[in-house]
């Protein structure tokens, strides 16, 4: 056995060894690790068949971008607080053993007919030491015969940012359409003493006199108002009348 | 580029690696006395001459201390982490020319470990894999502070591993190739101004990707002003609060060889490499012109660290996004431009 098949085993088992991590860990942050330890492996693989811009593409893009946003997703959030993250809904286990048989068996396909009929692709080593290396072979297809693919690609990920832009910054786009719903403040400035007048705005903290925070015992209460001023009382009227 | 037999491979592989971690015990020893000098004190004394053996009693003490992992702590993943960043910090040296292919005692040598023709890619690529050092780091900690500085660190190499990729292009447009020692060679054209003949190193035609790297490089090496995940008047040490010991001494290994090869990557792009007077004859000259320019980059470096105040974290962000990105694909587009003007297939 050449060195390369030996390589090449190792990395492959690398990779399946990390997939198998990435499905089978408790923590959803040993999995991460799993899926990172698989896609260096992968890496490894694009190094062996020659095609190292892939190799590194894989690990800029997937391990340095895609995990890493990952990584923060899961790091932030309690496991505990996540049974669903363990126990898959019904529908979603039949849904995904689907996905993944469609998927293996459209590998399968393309093996077989790429190598059991021969039918080699056109992108053969020759080819790519005539376009002048792996780089600018792929910079040639990918923008003349996948160039429309590529777009759509784009498009989808402009989508995709504009929506990400939407969910950052809702205040500022509520109050440029006039849609704003509700400010949400943990102390109103007149306490929750109703009996007091409305403070001035951009009331501070040092202005209020010390008897309007009588708050009573217990968790404070999450108000939500157009503004701090239109909060009302429960009992209490638009005029300010006490019903 | 000639081919060597692979013992040498390994023998020049081995005297980088030596020189590169000695190399890093003395920028520790070097940024401390210039730092002090910068704040009028005089820095490590005592330790041998001028403080020179400062760097070694440091490892020596830190070797002594007690290995201890925080209760809380994620086991496997604390004990990992600080090897991931050192590890990616160090991989990083095989893609750094030294030189070209030199006759040593009869055997022609390779000054290089490998020239990938995609080594300017391959270190931005084991940088983002040092940042799971401090992200797993931070997380498997248990420790409130470090899990901010492990989610503050994740995020700012991620953009502003942007910035460096994006001032990286109008290079590659120029020089063609991604590959470090084409880039090298790429440098060794000449161009007169005047009556002198210069070398047509990067840093003329790319001016504004030069700032934008070397502002891009300070920020992922996460140094001063743009040491957030570390602020000590916030989060105490950020990733490393809990760690002691020699997996302490890993981080902070880590962190000065990324600075040395960012260093490196810098002179190697904007700097013409081992560019110099008399290089082309003697190729040691070469590297001494190589580690002068590290020299004058680190020294740039620690007079950041001593001048500015550090960044907020959301001006940090903002200017990563907001300025930095827009300005360097404007230079990706005038690099462009100029480049088809040059070939005449414009107009």
């Amino acid at each position: 056995m050449s060195w390369d098949v030996i390589f090449f085993f190792v990395l492959a088992a690398g990779t399946l060894v990390g997939g198998i991590a990435t499905v089978a860990a408790e923590n959803p942050v040993h999995s991460a690790v799993g899926l990172l330890v698989s896609f260096i492996n992968i890496a490894g693989i694009f190094v062996m068949l020659g095609s190292e811009f892939l190799a590194v593409l894989q690990i800029i893009v997937y391990t340095g971008a895609v995990l890493v946003l990952i990584l923060f997703v899961v790091m932030l959030i309690d496991p505990e607080n996540l049974p669903a993250f363990y126990v898959a809904q019904p529908l979603q286990r039949y849904v995904s053993l689907l996905l993944g048989l469609v998927l293996l068996l459209e590998i399968g396909a393309a093996i077989i007919t790429r190598t059991a009929m021969e039918a080699i692709g056109p992108h053969s080593p020759a080819w790519i030491e005539s376009a002048g290396g792996n780089i600018q072979a792929i910079g040639q297809v990918l923008f003349s015969e996948y160039a429309l693919a590529l777009e759509i690609a784009s498009l989808v990920l402009g989508v995709g940012v504009i929506g990400a832009v939407v969910l950052g910054v809702p205040e500022r786009l509520g109050r440029m359409a006039g849609l704003e719903k509700a400010t949400i403040s943990l102390g109103h400035s007149r306490g929750l003493n109703p009996q007091l007048p409305a403070g001035h705005k951009f009331e501070t903290p040092m202005d209020i006199p010390a008897e309007r925070y009588d708050v009573p015992e217990g968790p404070r209460r999450v108000i939500m108002t157009k503004s701090a001023d239109e909060y009302k009382h429960p009992g209490e009227t638009a005029q300010g009348t006490r019903r | 580029m000639g081919d060597q037999p692979i013992w040498i491979t390994f023998i020049v592989t081995l005297i980088i690696m030596l020189v590169l971690l000695l190399g890093m015990a003395y920028t520790t020893w070097v940024e401390r006395k210039i730092l002090a000098r910068f704040q009028d004190r005089l820095g490590p004394t005592r330790t041998g001459p001028a403080g020179l053996l400062q760097p070694l009693a440091d490892a020596v003490k830190l070797m002594g201390k007690e290995d201890l992992v925080p209760r809380g702590a994620d086991r496997k993943m604390f004990l990992w982490a600080p090897m991931i960043s050192f590890v990616a910090a160090v991989l990083s040296v095989s893609v750094i020319p030294f030189g070209g292919t030199v006759e040593i005692f009869g055997q022609s040598v390779n000054l290089f470990i490998a020239d990938l023709n995609v080594g300017a890619l391959f270190l931005l690529a084991a940088g983002s894999i040092g940042t799971y050092g401090i992200i797993l780091a931070g997380m498997s900690s248990g420790n409130r502070y470090s899990l901010l500085g492990g989610l503050r660190g994740g995020a700012q190499v991620i953009s502003y591993e942007l910035v460096l990729g994006f001032s990286l292009v109008g290079i590659f447009l120029i020089s063609g190739s991604m590959s470090l020692g084409d880039i090298v060679a790429q440098q060794k054209q000449t161009i007169g101004i005047g009556p002198f003949e210069i070398q047509n190193w990067f840093i003329l035609s790319q001016p504004l990707a030069f700032v934008l790297f070397m502002i891009g490089a300070v920020a992922e090496n996460n140094r001063a002003p743009f040491d957030l995940p570390e602020a000590e008047s916030e989060l105490i040490a950020g990733h490393m609060t809990e760690y002691s010991s020699f997996r302490f001494a890993l981080f902070y290994l880590g962190e000065y060889i990324a600075i040395l090869i960012m260093c490196l990557f810098a002179s190697t792009l904007f700097l013409g490499g081992t560019a110099g007077p008399g290089a082309d004859r003697f190729w040691g000259l070469g590297i001494l012109w190589l580690v002068l320019k590290v020299v004058a980059f680190f020294f740039f470096y620690v007079w950041l660290r001593a001048t500015l105040p550090r960044f907020r974290f959301d001006q940090l962000m903002g200017l990563a996004w907001k300025v930095l990105i827009p300005l360097a694909l404007v230079n990706v587009l005038l690099t462009a431009f100029f480049r088809l003007l040059a070939n005449g297939q414009v107009f």
